[in-house]
């Protein structure tokens, strides 16, 4: 397309005494509404109408899903129950191990019915035996049935006090120490050459593109239980794209303001925040797993799981303090700091998936987690860049694959 | 000298034993998350917090260990278990909602009823309706009773959807009457109606039901019902022996012992009064189409001549619906059975603290099982049960099918002996 008129300025708007005339010379707020009304008519009319009514047939069926159960003692058992189908659905009978058992229905305004996208939790006072499976079935009004197992029963413990300490001290085992011991290579790499350094820092990303993968398929597997209502893969995906788009934006304005000459925005420390963020949220998924587990009773033994967990998170302290080395050595605080943001988030995930858990939420928490890290690595290739480095160099690229390689196997030593 | 050395037997079966274990322990498999949750534990364990096994409040709580049965009342206005269980038609009284007459014709008699096959929801157990075929909109359909050599005249109306038939479980000798889609009117369409004559024989506990294709699923919607053959006492005292599995001499007082039962058998006679008279169908309901039932009964609703509520100490309540069968302990109790299930080969009849006399298919004037508490019938199978609650004390007494599954999914009741 040719450019018809040269005179005018395609950059920084139409100056004003060429503004356009609105139609019958109406006012422009008039013109901006116009369509929201005319789509308002426009789907008044289709509900009054209902054109589709030829073409419809049958009705929409029942659609109930038990997210998760809980298991408050052993004479208990609690089903979390949403309806995703666009019609209200009434819970008729339960059934425990194909016998009918009394219940109660929790949460969905005083009866048995759920309305769409409602909630509730179906209480049945059932005595069960810890290790037996237990099929729970609800059967709806129409006779449907909705099933789920309960693999290997066991109690879920209740939110004492010291559940959230035994919580707080697994998450600062697994969570803080190792990344603070991690963070005891500070001076190892700051006598490291820029080439090393670069190494170490492409190492760095490579632990976290693991930690990605890992918990963006563990997501992905989180989301399959999600009731259906709240489009569980999607909402991973959004929570992906979201959380690296979110946290890309404040990076940008950070450059923006060290290009106008802010030199705290430059600063390596920025980018051994924005690591420590990323790999908090990472652990704050880790921890919300563990929580979970713990509110779904969902228990194997070993502490030796705990120093497999220490073992690789061990791996992320470098990662954070990598950015600073080339800087001038930040306060003692700031290690604290960075510490805290990326280790301790375990504690908070480990309470907050003991306190209220559910797929949903923890689906969406290690999606956030997936798309920081993902910010994370593009950071450190930037910053690779800027210090006159090349992040495709064969010392780099190895680097990212021990980074890999060392994260899958300390990993094994927790999925054996 | 023992063949074998039982130490290595020991040995030997220690480790099938040991193969054994680490086998299932290996089928559970372990998944990341699960494997988090033991670090929780690892944690709390190095903490010393543990899951405390004393807060369920004991084992011998009754309440803790929960209760068992459907939560709720029936609020199905148009089908009432507890009237179905003595109401008869007889041509001469019955429901209101079966037209009937009875007359006679060419010396025989005649006794007619109105059958209408219909599509309708029932309610099966509290809450949970079902899309039923029935016939006059009442599952099981309703009780014929007949006298044996009458002629049972059924003018049939389909009202349904889809088309059904009658085949009644009788000794038929019309092929035409048989009510299979192969002979005679055939599959009776939607809207159309057919009259069957069937001659009432032989004397006993018998059953209707739709014989259309696919069949599992016309029967299993609901579309049966009983006939009761009463037996003939003129009959009885012509042709003793069709009516005993007996070889030995028949004396005259064996002759007026039979002809007494079978006046007791028969609703004309007022022998017949002096018995209490019940009708049950064991039944079950598919409510999601995986060939399994999820509602087990006898007289399709769920636990309904059970109790409303109990703590297991004495101390029960009768619910609105949902109530034990009250009984006279000084009447003899006759219950008029048949299994119409469907998806499970057999069901079962069981009582609690008593014995009963059956009489399989109750074609015979004697008792085929004598002494027994529990009964068995494949699908199809009928008989009558008599049981003599003259001794017990008044109370409630448990009775079901002793699958304990189907018990447990709804066919569980009692009886209020007072």
């Amino acid at each position: 397309m040719t450019d018809q008129n040269p005179t005018k300025s395609t950059e920084g708007g139409i100056a004003a005494d060429e503004q356009p005339r609105q139609p019958f010379g109406l006012p422009s707020w008039v013109v901006a509404v116009l369509p929201l009304v005319l789509l308002a008519l426009v789907i008044g009319a289709f509900v009054l109408t209902s054109p589709l009514a030829g073409v419809q047939s049958g009705e929409p069926l029942p659609d109930l899903t038990i997210s998760h159960t809980t298991l408050p003692s052993e004479d208990t058992i609690v089903l979390h129950v949403t309806n995703n189908g666009p019609d209200a659905v009434t819970i008729s009978q339960v059934l425990i191990n194909d016998a009918y058992w009394n219940f109660e229905v929790e949460g969905a305004s005083g009866d048995q019915t759920l309305a769409p996208m409602e909630s509730a939790q179906v209480v049945v006072p059932y005595h069960w035996q810890p290790g037996w499976d237990i099929h729970t079935a609800l059967v709806v009004s129409d006779g449907t049935t909705f099933g789920h197992t309960i693999v290997a029963p066991s109690e879920t413990p209740g939110l004492t006090t010291d559940v959230l300490w035994s919580l707080a001290l697994i998450g600062v085992f697994v969570g803080v120490i190792p990344v603070a011991l991690g963070m005891l290579w500070f001076p190892f790499i700051r006598a490291m050459s820029n080439r090393w350094l670069h190494a170490v820092l492409t190492f760095a990303a490579g632990v976290l593109a693991f930690l990605a993968v890992d918990a963006g398929f563990e997501a992905f597997e989180l989301a399959e239980e999600i009731p259906g209502a709240y489009e569980g893969t999607a909402l991973v995906v959004l929570g992906i794209l979201g959380a690296l788009l979110l946290v890309q934006s404040v990076s940008a304005w950070r450059e923006g303001r060290a290009a106008a000459g802010d030199t705290r925005a430059s600063s390596g420390l920025w980018v051994a925040y924005l690591v420590a963020l990323g790999i908090g949220l990472h652990n704050l998924a880790e921890g919300l797993a563990i929580g979970s587990s713990f509110a779904l009773g969902r228990v194997s033994l070993g502490a030796f799981l705990v120093i497999g967990f220490m073992l690789h998170n061990v791996t992320e302290g470098p990662a954070v303090v990598a950015p600073v080395a080339r800087d001038e050595r930040p306060s003692w605080y700031h290690f604290v700091a960075l510490g805290l943001i990326a280790g301790a988030p375990v504690i908070l995930g480990g309470w907050i998936g003991g306190l209220a858990y559910s797929p949903t939420l923890g689906a969406f928490f290690l999606a956030i987690g997936v798309g920081a890290i993902l910010q994370v690595n593009w950071e450190i290739a930037g910053m690779i860049r800027t210090q006159g480095g090349r992040v495709g160099s064969a010392t780099n690229l190895l680097a990212f694959l021990v980074g890999l390689g060392v994260m899958y196997i300390t990993d094994l030593f927790v999925a054996l | 000298m023992p063949s074998v050395d039982y130490g290595t037997a020991e040995e030997v079966t220690r480790t099938l034993e040991k193969r054994l274990v680490e086998r299932l322990q290996s089928d559970v498999t372990a998944t990341r998350r699960s494997v988090l949750g033991g670090i929780g534990v690892a944690g709390s364990a190095a903490l010393g917090v543990g899951r405390s096994e004393a807060s369920s409040g004991g084992h011998d709580d009754h309440d803790g260990h929960g209760g068992h049965g459907v939560v709720g009342e029936f609020e199905d206005a148009d089908f009432d278990p507890h009237e179905y269980l003595t109401a008869f038609n007889t041509g001469r009284d019955g429901q209101e909602n079966v037209r009937q007459d009875v007359y006679e014709e060419d010396g025989r008699t005649v006794r007619e009823f109105e059958l209408t096959a219909v599509d309708v929801p029932i309610t099966i157990a509290p809450g949970i309706e079902f899309d039923a075929w029935a016939f006059n909109g009442q599952v099981p359909g309703p009780t014929l009773r007949v006298v044996e050599g009458d002629l049972i005249r059924v003018k049939f109306s389909n009202g349904s959807r889809h088309a059904h038939t009658i085949h009644p479980h009788l000794r038929n000798l019309d092929p035409t009457m048989d009510g299979v889609p192969q002979n005679g009117p055939g599959a009776i369409a939607p809207g159309e109606s057919f009259t069957y004559e069937w001659i009432a024989q032989p004397t006993g506990m018998h059953f209707y039901h739709c014989h259309s294709m696919p069949l599992k699923e016309h029967i299993h919607r609901g579309l049966y019902g009983t006939i009761i053959v009463d037996p003939e006492p003129d009959r009885v005292r012509e042709n003793p022996r069709d009516y005993v599995n007996y070889h030995g001499p028949i004396t005259d007082e064996y002759r007026d012992e039979l002809v007494e039962i079978a006046r007791s058998r028969n609703h004309e006679y007022a022998e017949n009064d002096d018995v209490n008279e019940m009708v049950m169908m064991m039944n079950g309901f598919d409510t999601n189409f995986d060939g399994d039932n999820e509602v087990y009964a006898a007289n399709t609703q769920a636990f309904a001549y059970g109790v409303g509520s109990t703590d297991g100490k004495g101390n029960w309540e009768a619910g609105e619906t949902k109530r034990p069968i009250q009984i006279d302990r000084n009447q003899l109790q006759r219950v008029y059975l048949s299994n119409v299930i469907e998806f499970d080969p057999i069901n079962s009849f069981h009582t609690h603290s008593q014995f009963f006399d059956y009489y399989d298919h109750g074609t015979t004037l004697q008792p085929t099982l004598k002494n027994v508490d529990t009964i068995m019938q494949c699908q199809a199978q009928r008989g009558i049960l008599e049981i003599d609650y003259s001794e017990h004390e008044p109370g409630l007494y448990m009775f079901h099918a002793h699958q304990s599954e189907f018990a447990e999914l709804g066919w569980m009741s009692f009886f209020e002996v007072v």
